[in-house]
């Protein structure tokens, strides 16, 4: 266990050092800071507005740092040669790659934790209530869908070129949404064929919406005040199956990237 | 040396690519190195040296034959376990401090906290390295990096040493200092196994010396039998009438030229033989030469002549 840290601290560490993690994150504070000061205008809902923005922001700078990040940790480890003295160490690859896959996770809430203070503290700043277990919930399922989109990267990082890899998995995390509705769209007018592969793609591909839990976060509001909320936090089994889900298709990737891994000659 | 087997390599054979463009690295080569054996390991460029050293780090696959290193097949966990390893170039984690590239590593290797924090400074020190452990690696030099890497290969004191390329990238000072480094570990009873370019130092450290040419082994001897039929010393001298030529000079061969006798002796012992019954016997010695062809001479004849044998015609 003690390999599988020292491997993900240096991951972390990268992360943080570097400077293009810091544009995303950066970039991503100031259009949160920006949508704040919408309030000179006196818009309606702004808090809402406000929660809506900073959320996606959220999801989707810290879903790009995790593809890029992952995606890039094999491939830069094989150029730069840095694999060869790690490798010699009494490690496993798989000490190995569960370490980097640690280490992304790391970052991911590296990010979070980030994020989550700034949204928190605009939240504070324009008095709006959040209700705290469903943003709990968003948080978690959240890692969950960077869990999947990590070792999906890994994956795809064994299996193309960088460029490739970073670009099919943002590809795929930004049209998925869109992919799974045109499906279920699709599915009524295509012949036989066509529904079986149309199948397989909803089996085979993750559905990252069910990981998205911002517009219930967005949308939640007291009816009255103190009293009950428009929407309710998930019940445990609902956020059971959801990591069940999660956990499945990461441990499909992460399993495949292994296999890749373990044979690929250095 | 007859200590027990540290790297065991019987009839390896490495191959790249696939179909009609596969290239054999690797041919058919066995090989022994026994506890506390210093090896050299010398080859051309492409002669395999690198893809044999990957095979017993278990970073390519054999395609034929074993790797066993301490008794483990090359790659497992346990068979690196006793390992230190400095690859042929390897740039380290430029975003990371030297104190904590090496935290990385000796942890790696098992070290606790309070033994890192006590060996950091000592090893960095120990490879000219003093005070630049909370520099970061993208200001390190590569002579610098090459130094580092030599630290993070001995950091947890292994009972192997295994180097490719062992002095690339490190300027004169450098190669001393690695030099003074290896002489230590040798002496401390390690085993050692390293490629080199620097023949000088392969002469000056090693035991035994691998030649390795177009993937097969050439020679595979000590370095003083493989420097004996290197060297040559003459010896001119008269013999007084009447006394009979010593037999340690007489094997030799000695022919007579106008009175005077000559001999060509290859053993820098059998030299030293024949002078001193030359001596006894009363002889008058005219004139002695020496001349010493190195490791390099041999080595530079042998990937010219083709048949990897150096004319010499043999390959023990």
């Amino acid at each position: 266990m003690r390999a599988v840290w020292l491997i993900a601290r240096s991951v972390l560490v990268e992360a943080v050092r570097r400077k293009e993690i810091y544009v995303i994150v950066l970039a991503s504070l100031g259009l949160i800071g920006a949508v704040m000061t919408v309030d000179f205008f006196r818009l309606e809902g702004l808090s809402k507005f406000y929660r809506e923005i900073a959320l996606k922001i959220m999801g989707v700078a810290t879903a790009l740092t995790v593809i890029v990040l992952a995606a890039r940790q094999l491939p830069r480890e094989f150029e730069a040669r840095t694999i060869y003295p790690l490798l010699a160490k009494p490690i496993s690859r798989t000490t190995f790659l569960l370490g980097k896959l640690l280490g992304v996770m790391l970052a991911a809430g590296f990010c979070f934790t980030l994020f989550s203070a700034v949204f928190l503290a605009g939240t504070l700043y324009l008095g709006s209530g959040l209700h705290a277990g469903l943003y709990a919930q968003y948080l978690y399922l959240q890692m969950i869908q960077m869990l999947v989109l990590a070792t999906m990267a890994f994956l795809l990082s064994l299996l193309m070129n960088l460029d490739a890899a970073i670009t099919l998995g943002a590809v795929f995390y930004a049209l998925s949404s869109v992919l799974m509705s045109a499906v279920s769209y699709i599915y009524d007018w295509v012949g036989a064929v066509g529904k079986v592969v149309l199948l397989a793609l909803t089996i085979l591909l993750p559905q990252l919406p069910l990981f998205d839990l911002s517009e219930k976060t967005v949308h939640a509001e007291r009816v009255t005040l103190g009293g009950e909320w428009t929407w309710t936090a998930l019940d445990a089994p609902t956020m059971a199956m959801l990591t069940a889900y999660g956990a499945v298709f990461a441990a499909v990737y992460f399993g495949l990237s292994l296999l890749l891994f373990r044979r690929k000659p250095l | 040396m007859a200590g027990r087997p540290v790297i065991e390599i019987d009839d390896l054979v490495v191959e790249y690519g696939r179909g009609r463009k596969v290239t054999r690295a690797v041919d058919g080569i066995s090989l022994r190195v026994n506890e506390g054996e210093c090896v050299g390991f010398i080859g051309a460029n492409g002669a395999g040296k690198s893809t044999t050293i990957k095979t017993l780090m278990g970073f390519i696959f054999p395609t034929r034959g074993t790797v066993r290193v301490f008794g483990s097949e090359a790659g497992t966990v346990e068979s690196r376990r006793r390992i230190g390893y400095l690859p042929e170039v390897a740039l380290y984690y430029p975003f990371m401090k030297a104190r904590e590239l090496l935290e990385l590593y000796g942890g790696l290797q098992g070290l606790s906290r309070s033994e890192l924090r006590r060996k950091i400074p000592m090893l960095l020190e120990e490879v000219g390295l003093a005070g630049k452990g909370e520099t970061l690696l993208r200001n390190f030099s590569k002579g610098m990096q090459q130094r580092l890497g030599i630290a993070q290969a001995i950091i947890a004191d292994p009972e192997a040493l295994i180097f490719d390329e062992l002095s690339s990238g490190l300027d004169p000072v450098g190669k001393f200092d690695l030099r003074q480094v290896l002489l230590k570990l040798k002496s401390a009873g390690r085993t050692i196994f390293f490629s080199s370019h620097e023949l000088t130092e392969v002469e000056s450290l090693c035991d035994r010396v691998v030649m390795i040419h177009k993937g097969r082994i050439v020679t595979e001897a000590t370095v003083r039998d493989l420097m004996k039929p290197l060297n040559e010393f003459g010896v001119i001298f008269e013999m007084p009438n009447g006394r009979e030529m010593p037999p340690a000079v007489a094997a030799h061969q000695p022919e007579c030229d106008g009175g005077r006798w000559r001999v060509t002796i290859r053993d820098p012992a059998d030299y030293a033989a024949a002078v001193a019954a030359l001596t006894a016997a009363g002889a008058s010695i005219v004139s002695t030469a020496s001349r010493t062809r190195s490791l390099e001479d041999y080595f530079i004849s042998l990937v010219r002549s083709g048949d990897g044998t150096g004319g010499r015609g043999d390959a023990s």
